[in-house]
């Protein structure tokens, strides 16, 4: 029996085709990136090494730095949106009103949408002549908040921002909902005997049954938007005047509209080792379960 | 009497908070679906109107002119096929990690469960450089292997759990009649697991349906475009025509969304679950 289970053969022809696929898909692509970024290279010609010049020139190019900048920002609007507007509707939802779960079928389905379809949504919302945003805020009579929302530096972060907040808040939504379903009904109860308050209940009892929840989805949020590329590259490409870089437009920029093959392989690696830190930390830091 | 009161104006309040909320999520996608019936005329008169009369014709236009046909049904071979890849590879490397004895067992499950982890961005540009290596550039083959590979982690973590959880005794038994591994994979493995094979079925080809980001930087003849690409195209070529962009961009969701509302359950599982624990 045991001999069957051991067999050494069975078990590297069964795994071969999964680590094979994986191994040079994912892991030679990053240990590549390795080498590449001590090049430069146009992707023609025969690749110069270059020493560690172009990680210098990546970090003291103040383009990368708000592009990093504006990473971050993505990730604290994520945070600070999805997670208490996600929070606020599961509350409600729990309430266990007739609608809730044509509510939850709404709020769930910009999730299953393809970004791009989105971004482009989003964009011609947002345009400035045929946009619906602008023409509500005429009819409201408040033409002086008009905006070319994207095309204006100063607010175009924030305008994604409230996209991403759009699509991702029902994932957040169903993860606090199933949490607020797993809270013993008893306690609740004992609560109400007690003559608890609906705001007493909420902070006392119901937040922090669900704080190791609400946590994990800090982490998953945080490992989320640090992935953002695809909604900006199609609503700014980064722009205007570089104001919606993100690490990843930047990098993509340099690679394919530049064609510096070397310098692009230096930020991938570069946005490997901040997006993993960065994920590993909020994990340590906030995640007190072991399986999350 | 107060207290009644107090908790029925609550709940009026709550729900109004949802229905508030539901409609921005909601509004911008029926205003998209009615958008998509109006002429481009009647789109610069006035956005919020409905269409005097249905123009289905842009959706005809979409389809044939900006090439829909052609990105949809790329979209659905490239899906496909890389669904049925993870699909197969992936159960069968579960199986072994979840049954079999040997060594180097953790140190591989660890592997692909830190594949989870990794930003993809950050290996967009190498796997160019790959693929360019392999000359698989704007093959499809390129974007199979691609999202089979990013497919594997959460196949193999959803799957493995679930053979896991067969007791060994019914597996044993069957060795013990003569059976041999390879039909214990087939016949009783595969069949048994599967509810979890349906949860990773829907979750990759929503995955690979979405992607655009690959597809991007791997594909650049036209005729080999999946649809998320085919769109961003689209605005490149016909940027003020808003009739057709909205008509394309609901040949790309329709079925999506036709999808979501049927397996709904399954779809908001999968997609949860495998975050959660990721």
């Amino acid at each position: 029996m045991d001999l069957i289970f051991k067999n050494k053969k069975t078990i590297t022809l069964a795994l071969l085709p999964a680590l094979l696929i994986f191994f040079v898909i994912v892991f030679m692509p990053i240990m590549r990136s390795f080498v590449y970024g001590f090049y430069k290279w146009n992707g023609l010609g025969e690749p110069i090494y270059v020493g560690w010049k172009n990680f210098i020139d990546i970090l003291t190019d103040k383009i990368f730095w708000s592009a990093f900048k504006n990473n971050l920002f993505i990730v604290a609007a994520s945070v600070l949106g999805q997670i208490p507007i996600g929070l606020l509707i599961a509350i409600v939802l729990n309430k266990k009103l007739k609608s809730t779960s044509f509510f939850r079928t709404i709020f769930f389905l910009p999730m299953i949408l393809s970004t791009v379809v989105v971004g482009l949504l989003w964009s011609t919302i947002f345009n400035a002549q045929v946009g619906i945003l602008n023409q509500l805020l005429t009819k409201l009579g408040l033409e002086k908040l008009e905006q070319d929302w994207l095309g204006n530096p100063k607010i175009a972060m924030y305008t994604i921002s409230i996209v991403i907040i759009w699509q991702f808040v029902g994932f957040y939504m169903i993860i606090f909902l199933a949490a607020l379903q797993n809270i013993p009904i008893d306690i609740i109860e004992a609560a109400e005997i007690d003559g608890a308050g609906e705001l007493h209940k909420l902070f006392k009892i119901t937040i922090p049954m669900i704080w190791d929840t609400i946590m994990a989805a800090v982490v998953l949020c945080i490992a989320g938007s640090m992935r953002t590329f695809d909604l900006v590259f199609v609503m700014t490409k980064g722009g205007p005047a570089h104001a919606t870089e993100l690490m990843a437009t930047y990098m993509y920029n340099k690679t394919f509209e530049v064609y510096k093959y070397g310098y692009g392989s230096a930020v991938s690696l570069i946005i490997f080792i901040l997006s993993l830190s960065l994920i590993l930390i909020s994990r340590k830091v906030m995640s007190k379960r072991e399986d999350i | 009497m107060m207290y009644l009161n107090k908790k029925t104006i609550l709940k009026f309040i709550l729900f109004l908070i949802l229905c508030i909320a539901g409609f921005t999520t909601l509004y911008p996608l029926i205003w998209m679906a009615y958008t998509s019936l109006k002429t481009n005329p009647e789109i610069i008169m006035s956005t919020f109107a409905l269409p005097k009369s249905l123009h289905f014709e842009n959706y005809v236009n979409a389809w044939n002119t900006a090439n829909m046909d052609v990105y949809f049904f790329n979209s659905i071979f490239v899906c496909i096929a890389s669904v049925a890849l993870t699909i197969i590879v992936g159960a069968l490397a579960a199986f072994i990690l979840a049954k079999f004895q040997f060594r180097m067992k953790k140190f591989i499950y660890s592997l692909f469960i830190i594949g989870m982890l990794i930003p993809m961005q950050s290996v967009l540009v190498p796997l160019f450089i790959q693929m360019r290596t392999l000359r698989l550039l704007d093959n499809p083959l390129s974007l199979i292997l691609t999202y089979t590979a990013f497919g594997l982690p959460i196949t193999i973590f959803v799957l493995e759990s679930f053979i896991k959880s067969f007791p060994d005794s019914i597996i044993e038994a069957c060795v013990m009649d003569g059976g041999k591994i390879k039909h214990i994979f087939l016949e009783m493995i595969l069949p048994m697991s599967r509810p979890a094979i349906a949860t990773v079925i829907i979750l990759n080809f929503l995955n690979n349906w979405k992607e655009f980001s690959f597809a991007l930087i791997f594909m650049s003849s036209d005729s080999k475009k999946t649809l998320p690409l085919g769109l961003y195209n689209f605005i490149g070529a016909h940027s003020s025509n808003y009739a057709e962009l909205m008509a394309a961009m609901m040949i790309a969701s329709v079925p999506i969304i036709i999808l979501y509302l049927i397996l709904q359950e399954q779809i908001i599982n999968g997609m949860t679950a495998g975050a959660v624990k990721g």
